[in-house]
C-alpha cells in the first residue's frame, strides 16, 4: 500500500515569493483554498474552504521562511472540522530549494495514508465522488502528459 | 467496488504487521502460509488472524496447494485502493500548477 504522495516541480520565482504564496493567508487563497479562516501560523489551526460546501481544518506543523512549510489535515480537502491532531490525518510538506537565482524546486509530500481509519477513508472517497468524473478526465490528461 | 469495500482495504492495511505481510507479498509471488507467518514478532496464531483479516478485505487470496496453503496478493483490490491515491495525486498536480501560475505570473 502506497503511503506517500510525492510531487516535484520547478517554478521560475524566488524562494521568498513561493514561500509567501504558500504560507501567507492572503496569498494561499489565490491558488489553493477559496477562503481561509482562523490562525494560519505554526502551532495553530485554520480552516480551508473549497466552494460553498467543503471545508477542512488544517494544523500548521511548521513554517520556516523561505524553505519549509508543513500542515496536517484529513485528506480529500473537504472532510474534517475539529482538532486535527486528535484524529488520524496526513502530513503535507512543502520544501523549497533554490536551483539558481529566481528558479526553485518545490517538493510536495503527503504522508500517512495507511494510518487513516476506514470511516475517514470512506468519507474521503464520498467527498471526492462529487468530482469523480471530473477527476477521471484529469487523470487521462495527466497520463497522456506523462506518456509524452 | 463499493466505497465500503475500499474503506475495508484501507482499514486492513492500517496495521504495521499486516502492512509487513503485504510488503513480503509485494513482488506478486505466492508464499506458503507458514513461511509468511515467520518473524513477524507475533505468534503463528496471531499471524494467521492478521492474514485472515487481509483475506476478508480481499487484499490477499488463499490457494490450497497440496498440504500447503499459499497466500498471494489480490492485484485487483490493490488497484482499486491505488485509485484513491491517484485521485489525490491528480488533485496535487492541479494545485501545484496553480501555485506555479500564481508565483510566476500572478
Amino acid at each position: 500500500m502506497q503511503n506517500t504522495i510525492q510531487r516535484d516541480l520547478t517554478i521560475n520565482a524566488t524562494a521568498e515569493r513561493i514561500y509567501n504564496a504558500i504560507a501567507t493567508p492572503e496569498q494561499v487563497v489565490k491558488w489553493f483554498p477559496d477562503t481561509l479562516t482562523g490562525e494560519y501560523r505554526q502551532g495553530a489551526q485554520a480552516v480551508f474552504s473549497f466552494g460553498e460546501k467543503h471545508s477542512s481544518s488544517v494544523y500548521i506543523e511548521a513554517a520556516s521562511p523561505y524553505n519549509y512549510f508543513a500542515y496536517r489535515w484529513v485528506p480529500g480537502g473537504s472532510n474534517f472540522i475539529g482538532k486535527v491532531l486528535t484524529v488520524p490525518h496526513t502530513l503535507v510538506e512543502f520544501r523549497i530549494t533554490e536551483l539558481e537565482p529566481g528558479r526553485c524546486k518545490v517538493s510536495l509530500t503527503e504522508t500517512g495514508f495507511a494510518d487513516l481509519p476506514s470511516d475517514i477513508a470512506a468519507s474521503s472517497l464520498a467527498q471526492n465522488s462529487n468530482g469523480w468524473d471530473f477527476m477521471l478526465a484529469r487523470l487521462q490528461q495527466y497520463f497522456s502528459k506523462e506518456g509524452k | 467496488m463499493t466505497q465500503l469495500a475500499i474503506a475495508q482495504i484501507f482499514k486492513a492495511l492500517g496495521d504495521p504487521v499486516r502492512l509487513q505481510i503485504v510488503q513480503r507479498l509485494s513482488n506478486g509471488a505466492a508464499l506458503c502460509l507458514g513461511e509468511l507467518s515467520k518473524d513477524l514478532g507475533i505468534s503463528r496464531q496471531g499471524a494467521r488472524k492478521q492474514i485472515q483479516a487481509l483475506v476478508s478485505a480481499k487484499v490477499v487470496q488463499l490457494h490450497p496447494a497440496g498440504r500447503e496453503v499459499k497466500v498471494q496478493l489480490d492485484a485487483t483490490t490493490l488497484a482499486q485502493s491505488r485509485a484513491f491515491i491517484i485521485a489525490l495525486e491528480a488533485q496535487w498536480d492541479e494545485r501545484l500548477q496553480a501555485l506555479k501560475q500564481f508565483t510566476e505570473h500572478g
